[in-house]
């Protein structure tokens, strides 16, 4: 077992090291017997100080560094996450990670009270320090700089504002939108509410200011009719492919005096206005569109070749063919937008089987001013004012059943709000009938709600069954579950409010730039919690509705939120820990078992070589043991740093002596600093080591510390969701590697660990220490058994 | 979608079809047979218990237990994919599946009683069976085979007006294995248009349940028929002759009761129930009495067989 091939890290034939002991004004040396642990440690210099972290101290270590000629330095006091950069700092003109430190304060002088065991323990800790060092190799901070530029997919609100924001700071804006003008939904959407007022304003005016902005704004640049094509990371940046499609109008030229679209003899469904009129095949969404020219619907196209003929400014060619273009940017906000709800998944709600069922977005058209009745409420089947709308809501949303969105939309209380509030001010005799699930109308809004209450509007709690038609009539039936009685409303237009969803465009960029997504489909954030707008990927962030259900305010903040994510990776020259993993070119096969095994998605393909984002890299190791051909190293923790830190805190046992090593993640760590902090006990036996996760560890590095003497081995982590599984298995992987050595698995233990439970590791450690003891006794019995037999 | 299997399958016996409409077993095996789907029928099978289950009579403990019995038989005549004729029963078996794969103590405490009856070899291991893989409405299978069925047709039915019930214990109670959206089940409809016939696309109620309900029908008789009646009405508005089922429970309320419910509301419904499989049966040029078994049924369904001479292709 001590065979492993220890050559390719061989440290150089003398190395001189320092082991620097402090006293912690008695808070080590009161428990651990400084001169013993001095005496029993093999280096070129051991010394011991009051007070190492002083300022006095940092002139004495890098005296001796200087006069003894040391190649590596060993500090054995407190924790490392307490004073490492310190030390770091305390031990030039030495590189900082030629350093190690042994944490003979929270995990030893605090947590045993025995002064022998503890220097015992104290002994190991500096000994396994001191054998780890000598093969620490000198590393270099990672300076990464990210390009002052960046992609905004999508130009709806979020992405505007993304794109405006990052601007004004000076980085150069790409916004590519798909359709042939930018503006999203809330461009259609007529009225906007806001928190603090009751009133409705109009979203155009609101956004259009905006729009002008972005278009005139020097640094940014708008690619409509524009989808990525394909994306590739290469050192932090992005190389996108950007495929334009022909609008077959040239954008310098087109004055949008509109004599193509009275020529074209094609007409087809507005999209722009929910199908709800029609338009030519050459058109310009609406008055406002932006850019302002006409563009030429290739899919409806007959190529009859008139609006050519027709235009005074020959702005129109018919050939005119899309193009690829490549961009480089530093970072990309992904603001791809919701759809609407597919409402014929509701075959019971009549939705295109009936004129007058319509969704909120329709309904939003048909009283938008630009609409397809300039403004008017009017019913779709026969053009009359309707003198009763019954809203329903959570069409499509909390709806457990397959096809339905578990989620609530977020919006459509509101939304219904909104427009019941609209149509009560230009439509008095109008009655509206809310059928509610639950009103969310949560903050300032509840202030809306009780006003558009007061408009005397009618709420009926519960959730329709179906809705068919009686005559010119449509029947809305449900149970009203405050009076518990089924109920039928007659009534003569039903608007549902549609839930929310990714967009196509959503759903195409996330594959094509490979981001996570959530169970909904919507772009995942890093975390939900502390890391929004961030995706799975360093350098691509999310805001609005791509991200989930959410209203303009929301997607507003998001999208500042997400600008600032960017600038921050811009401007702080970022300065990245070099612990890090690193492929040896020379060795890699290019198997790619490594990137499907990275969940932080560090690990990628670039010009046929495997390489490691800086910024997303942890360090936890997991692509080391997915690689047959040993090509990966963790910077800071390779195979040979383990192996002796193992060797080293089993040195010297003694018979009869036992010993834990329990590696633990950083929370793990600071979960043991805690147990110290708190003075809490737990057995001399255990050693505990950090590592970057139990990830890093394999078999090789168990076994070996059970053949070198370790009588258990604890594993502790904090159970991250994103590495969580794969923990599992290599805790599986372990067992039954001990198995096939016939090494009772009562003597491995995983524990998950959390910052404050400290309480809880330390039982756990003591439980384990016992178990262990179980385990131990058994083997005895076994062996002695065996060896009775052979008598 | 759930895979389905052509093979290695029991068709399970339902009380109701062999009691009420046997021609519904008989079309079920008809169509089997020339769609060339192995199966067996167990003559070792038991009831499911779902009516005296519904009436209360049955707990879910010994519905449980005679359910690990017949997934026994299954297991052992090697034909482990059950397919029903009952929705019910399809229902009731995936529900008593799931129970005995999750629920420890209850298997043990069945096998216990398994093992007191002499039944050691049927005792139930847990999964043994899965639901979804395992259990299916025999609609299903001939779901899977439909684009067979439109390669086999030679009556041509185009004729008549046909509209689906799908029964709720098959649609509703597991709604995550239902094909198609459980809010309107297109399986009927596909083997319908299979046949070349179009169905009523959507009418009122369609999918409100039969109005059966088990112990309703004697315990609620006015509810009960009064649901059955707002659907029939919705049927009668839409000229539907002949309503498409899946499930016996179902076929008895619209075809037992159908002449008395249009007594107490004075309309004369006339529509007749016919179960899928007896529907493409006949498309196949089944004969109406010996296999499809019309004569078991309530209202007369000469009327539509009539209709379909005039436009017979083959006949």
């Amino acid at each position: 077992m001590n065979n492993y091939n220890f050559s390719r890290y061989a440290p150089k034939s003398s190395i001189d090291i320092g082991v620097f002991l402090c006293r912690c004004g008695g808070n080590i040396s009161d428990t651990v017997d400084i001169e013993k642990l001095a005496s029993s440690i093999d280096a070129k210099v051991v010394k011991d100080f009051e007070n190492l972290c002083s300022m006095k101290c940092q002139k004495n270590i890098r005296d001796i560094i200087l006069e003894e000629e040391l190649d590596r330095v060993v500090i054995a006091a407190c924790s490392p996450i307490t004073h490492e950069k310190t030390f770091r700092n305390h031990i030039a003109p030495l590189n900082p990670y030629l350093l190690e430190m042994a944490n003979i304060r929270e995990h030893c002088s605090w947590v045993h009270s025995d002064k022998n065991k503890a220097t015992e323990k104290a002994i190991s800790l500096t000994n396994a320090a001191v054998e780890r060092v000598q093969y620490a190799r000198p590393l270099d901070a990672i300076v990464r700089k990210t390009k002052k530029s960046a992609a905004v997919i999508g130009g709806g609100i979020s992405g505007i504002t993304a794109a405006l924001s990052l601007a004004n700071q000076g980085v150069k804006v790409h916004i590519i939108e798909n359709k042939p003008t930018v503006g999203g939904n809330m461009i259609k959407i007529g009225k906007v509410f806001s928190p603090e007022k009751l009133a409705e304003e109009c979203s155009l005016c609101l956004f259009n200011p905006l729009i002008n902005e972005a278009v005139q704004h020097k640094n940014i640049d708008i690619m409509t009719n524009s989808e990525i094509k394909s994306s590739e990371r290469k050192a932090g940046n992005f190389n996108l492919l950007i495929e334009r499609k022909p609008g077959h109008v040239n954008e310098d030229k087109c004055t949008a005096c509109g004599n193509c679209a009275d020529i074209c003899p094609v007409e087809v469904p507005n999209e722009w206005n929910e199908n709800l009129m029609t338009r030519k095949a050459i058109y310009k969404p609406f008055p406002q569109s932006v850019p302002d020219i006409y563009t030429i619907d290739d899919n409806n196209c007959i190529k009859c070749g008139k609006c050519e003929k027709v235009c005074k400014m020959n702005a129109i060619d018919i050939n005119m063919e899309g193009e690829i273009v490549p961009l480089n940017v530093g970072s990309i906000i992904i603001a791809t937008g919701h759809k609407g709800f597919d409402l014929k998944k509701r075959p019971e709600y009549g939705y295109g089987r009936y004129d007058d069922v319509i969704t909120q977005m329709e309904l939003a058209r048909i009283m938008g001013v630009n609409g397809p009745t300039d403004g008017k409420l009017l019913r779709p089947s026969n053009g009359k004012i309707p003198r009763r709308v019954v809203m329903v809501q959570c069409a499509g949303s909390r709806d457990e059943k397959p096809e339905g969105k578990r989620y609530c939309s977020k919006v459509c209380c509101m939304v219904s709000l909104k427009h019941a509030s609209f149509i009560k001010h230009y439509y008095p005799d109008t009655e509206i009938v809310i059928c509610y699930t639950d009103m969310r109308t949560p903050g300032m809004y509840e202030n809306y709600f009780r006003h558009v209450q007061s408009k005397g509007i009618k709420l009926v709690r519960g959730r329709p069954g179906d809705i068919t038609k009686k005559g010119e009539n449509i029947v809305v039936r449900l149970e009203d579950t405050l009076r518990r009685e089924p109920m039928e409303i007659e009534t003569d237009m039903v608007v549902l409010s549609e839930a929310m969803e990714p967009s196509e465009g959503t759903l195409k960029v996330a594959e094509t730039l490979n981001v996570g997504l959530t169970e909904d489909l919507f772009v995942k954030e890093k975390h939900s919690k502390i890391k929004p707008v961030a995706t799975d990927i360093e350098g691509i962030y999310v805001c609005g509705t791509a991200q989930g259900p959410k209203d303009i305010t929301e997607s507003v903040s998001q999208a500042n939120a997400a600008a600032s994510k960017v600038s921050e990776m811009i401007n702080g020259g970022l300065e990245i820990e070099p612990t890090i993993a690193v492929v040896d070119g020379r060795q890699c096969e290019m198997c790619g078992e490594c990137v499907a095994a990275c969940k932080y998605k560090a690990v990628y393909i670039h010009n046929e070589r495997i390489s490691v984002d800086p910024v997303a890299c942890n360090g936890c190791g997991i692509c080391v043991s997915k690689c047959e051909n040993n090509a990966i190293d963790v910077m800071g923790q390779t195979d040979a740093q383990i192996f002796a830190m193992i060797e080293g805190m089993l040195k010297d046992k003694k018979e009869g002596e036992r010993r834990i090593l329990a590696f633990v993640d950083y929370i793990g760590y600071v979960a043991a600093d805690n147990i110290g902090i708190n003075r809490i006990s737990y057995p001399e036996s255990v050693r505990i080591i950090r590592v970057p996760s139990i990830n890093r560890l394999m078999p090789k590095h168990i076994l070996f510390a059970f053949e070198n003497g370790a009588d258990g081995i604890f594993l502790g982590e904090y159970p991250d969701e994103v590495m969580y599984s794969s923990i599992q298995e290599k805790v599986n992987e372990f067992r039954s590697a001990l198995i096939k050595n016939s090494i009772d698995t009562d003597r491995l233990m995983y524990y998950k660990v959390y910052a404050p439970y400290f309480r809880g590791l330390a039982n756990k450690l003591a439980e384990f220490d016992k178990q262990v003891g179980k385990a131990l006794d058994k083997l005895e019995a076994v062996l002695y058994k065996a060896s009775y037999k052979d008598l | 979608m759930k895979k389905i299997p052509d093979k290695e399958i029991l068709l399970f016996k339902s009380c109701l079809v062999n009691v009420e409409y046997p021609g519904v077993e008989s079309s079920t095996k008809y169509l089997f047979d020339k769609l060339g789907i192995e199966y067996i029928v167990s003559e070792r099978q038991s009831c499911c218990t779902g009516l005296g289950h519904y009436a209360d009579l049955f707990d879910q403990f010994s519905t449980t237990a005679l359910a690990a019995r017949n997934f026994g038989i299954a297991k052992e005549e090697g034909h482990k994919n059950i397919a029903t004729l009952c929705a019910t029963c399809y229902a009731i078996l995936k529900k008593s599946c799931n129970i005995l794969n999750d629920k420890d103590d209850i298997r043990e405490q069945i096998n216990k009683i398994l093992d007191g009856s002499g039944c050691h070899e049927l005792n139930y291991d847990a999964d043994d069976m899965d639901s979804r893989e395992n259990i299916f409405h025999s609609v299903e299978i001939l779901y899977n085979k439909a684009d067979e069925i439109k390669d086999l047709v030679k009556v041509d039915l185009s004729g008549l007006r046909v509209a689906s019930h799908h029964a709720c214990h098959y649609c509703k109670v597991h709604h995550k294995d239902t094909i198609g959206n459980a809010r309107d089940p297109m399986v009927i409809e596909t083997l319908a248009k299979a046949c070349g016939v179009e169905t009523v696309d959507w009418y009122d109620r369609k999918t409100t349940t039969c109005g059966n309900g088990f112990r309703q029908r004697y315990m609620n008789k006015d509810l009960s028929f009064s649901v059955t009646a707002e659907k029939l009405n919705s049927l009668k508005e839409n000229d539907v002759d002949i309503l498409l089922h899946m499930c016996p429970n179902c076929q008895m309320q619209f075809d037992r009761n159908q002449e008395s419910i249009g007594k107490s509301v004075g309309t004369e419904f006339g529509i007749v129930c016919l179960n899928i499989s007896q529907f493409v049966a006949l498309a196949l040029g089944a004969d109406p009495y010996k296999v499809v078994g019309v004569q078991t049924h309530t209202v007369p369904v000469d009327k539509v067989l009539g209709k379909i001479k005039q436009t017979n292709l083959c006949q």
